[in-house]
């Protein structure tokens, strides 16, 4: 493969912070931006998936949030990181979606198998990093009752609201919200360390 | 739900939970957000669950993004250039929107602005765009909204940052419908500056408002419109 000279800058930009990142973006480097959608696009892309169960509108969702963020729109390193900040913005789309074009019907045919290729390499020390606190979080949540991450997991990724849930699992809404608190409290108190970490 | 307001003998935890989890109807996340205003309580619960939920957003199967992804992406951001805070080099700087725009904006007078742009619109020849003035109420700064093919840009200038923690918001009014939000969060600049895409097909759309809302957005609006652009 020839080196061009953007390979060599990317290669460099790839040891920046994401802040550092950013305020490259802010003067509009599209090798910073290439740099950081390296970073962060597969955490990105992978809760697109996981909320909309479609692999190509995963990855419109993917490209609005990343062209937000290049158009400046939005992103304040005062108030977050920038890794938060994609995230929030692939989950908010991805619930604009779900109103727009009731997404939640169902998946693309063939889309789990189009995305097995798609598990992410573990290629450098951050990633495994990441995957490692995705692990960690995975199974604080499979460690919930049953009851109390159905509800979690169909309110966060599903974007259902309680009324709705109460109406699928046939329970009282108070119920709902209770399981929900109960949760993420359990939550909270396994990954106290964690969360304090990704903020 | 509760009814209690600024009395701290109350338990409004699961509320919390499910505001956290984006999942209160509108009208009882637009309740509690007012709650919020006036219990300290209430903001402490809410604070020590907004950590885990955001955590749920790592907690999903890891994939790679896909090449093809990666490519639309950069593609994409090469045909819509951002808007630098700073040039790195001046000299590459060509007559172009993002000139009209500058000059629309630093002239900080919405008749000088709609007159520069609507100028620049004649130039191109694009007579499908247009240009609407819109109210900025409570706030010092102007706003317009740019229309072309049905789509809307809307642009700010001297708007103060949002407060803390929270961020500006635009919906999108239907006739006479309630304004529905929609994915387009934004922050401005130093110099108070943003331009903002408005999501969507503008054709029906009666009126484009912007909120205060707290950081991620909101599905209801929990503060009056800083901002109205009426179409009709």
């Amino acid at each position: 493969m020839i080196r061009t000279p953007r390979h060599f800058r990317l290669a460099g930009l790839r040891r920046l912070a994401d802040e550092e990142l950013a305020d490259h973006i802010r003067r509009g480097d599209g090798v910073a931006y290439e740099a950081l959608f390296e970073r962060h696009g597969g955490a990105a892309f992978s809760l697109a998936y996981r909320m909309c169960g479609r692999r190509t509108l995963a990855e419109d969702i993917v490209q609005e949030a990343f062209l937000s963020l290049w158009r400046g729109r939005g992103f304040d390193p005062a108030r977050g990181s920038v890794r938060s900040w994609v995230l929030a913005a692939v989950r908010h789309r991805a619930l604009d979606s779900f109103r727009h074009n009731a997404a939640k019907t169902g998946r693309d045919v063939n889309d789990d198998a189009a995305t097995e290729s798609l598990v992410a390499a573990e290629d450098t020390g951050a990633q495994v990093q990441r995957e490692e606190d995705a692990r960690q979080v995975r199974g604080a949540l499979v460690e919930l009752p049953t009851e109390q991450r159905q509800v979690i997991e169909l309110a966060y990724y599903g974007g259902f609201t309680h009324s709705e849930i109460a109406g699928m699992l046939d329970l009282p809404a108070g119920t709902v919200k209770g399981r929900m608190r109960l949760g993420l409290t359990k939550l909270r108190l396994s990954l106290s360390d964690f969360a304090e970490a990704v903020t | 739900m509760s009814v209690n307001g600024n009395t701290h003998d109350h338990d409004r935890g699961d509320d919390a939970a499910a505001y956290v989890l984006g999942a209160l109807e509108p009208r009882e996340a637009a309740e509690y957000v007012r709650h919020l205003t006036v219990c300290t309580r209430c903001r402490e619960e809410l604070a020590a669950l907004t950590p885990v939920a955001d955590a749920l957003a790592s907690a999903v199967p890891q994939l790679a993004a896909p090449t093809e992804l990666r490519r639309r992406v950069m593609r994409a951001a090469k045909e819509r250039p951002n808007e630098p805070t700073e040039r790195v080099d001046r000299r590459e700087r060509k007559p172009s929107r993002l000139t009209t725009r500058r000059i629309a904006l630093g002239a900080g007078i919405a008749t000088a602005c709609v007159a520069a742009v609507l100028a620049f619109v004649a130039i191109q020849g694009r007579d499908t765009s247009r240009v609407v003035s819109a109210s900025v109420m409570g706030s010092p700064g102007a706003a317009q909204l740019r229309i072309s093919h049905n789509r809307g840009e809307l642009v700010v200038s001297h708007l103060p940052p949002p407060a803390a923690g929270r961020i500006y918001e635009v919906w999108v009014r239907r006739g006479s419908t309630s304004p529905a939000p929609t994915s387009a969060l934004f922050s401005v600049t130093g110099g108070g500056t943003a331009t903002v895409d408005v999501p969507g097909d503008l054709r029906g759309v009666s009126q484009i408002l912007v909120t205060q809302e707290p950081a991620g957005g909101s599905r209801v609006s929990t503060h009056r419109p800083l901002i109205v652009a009426s179409l009709t």
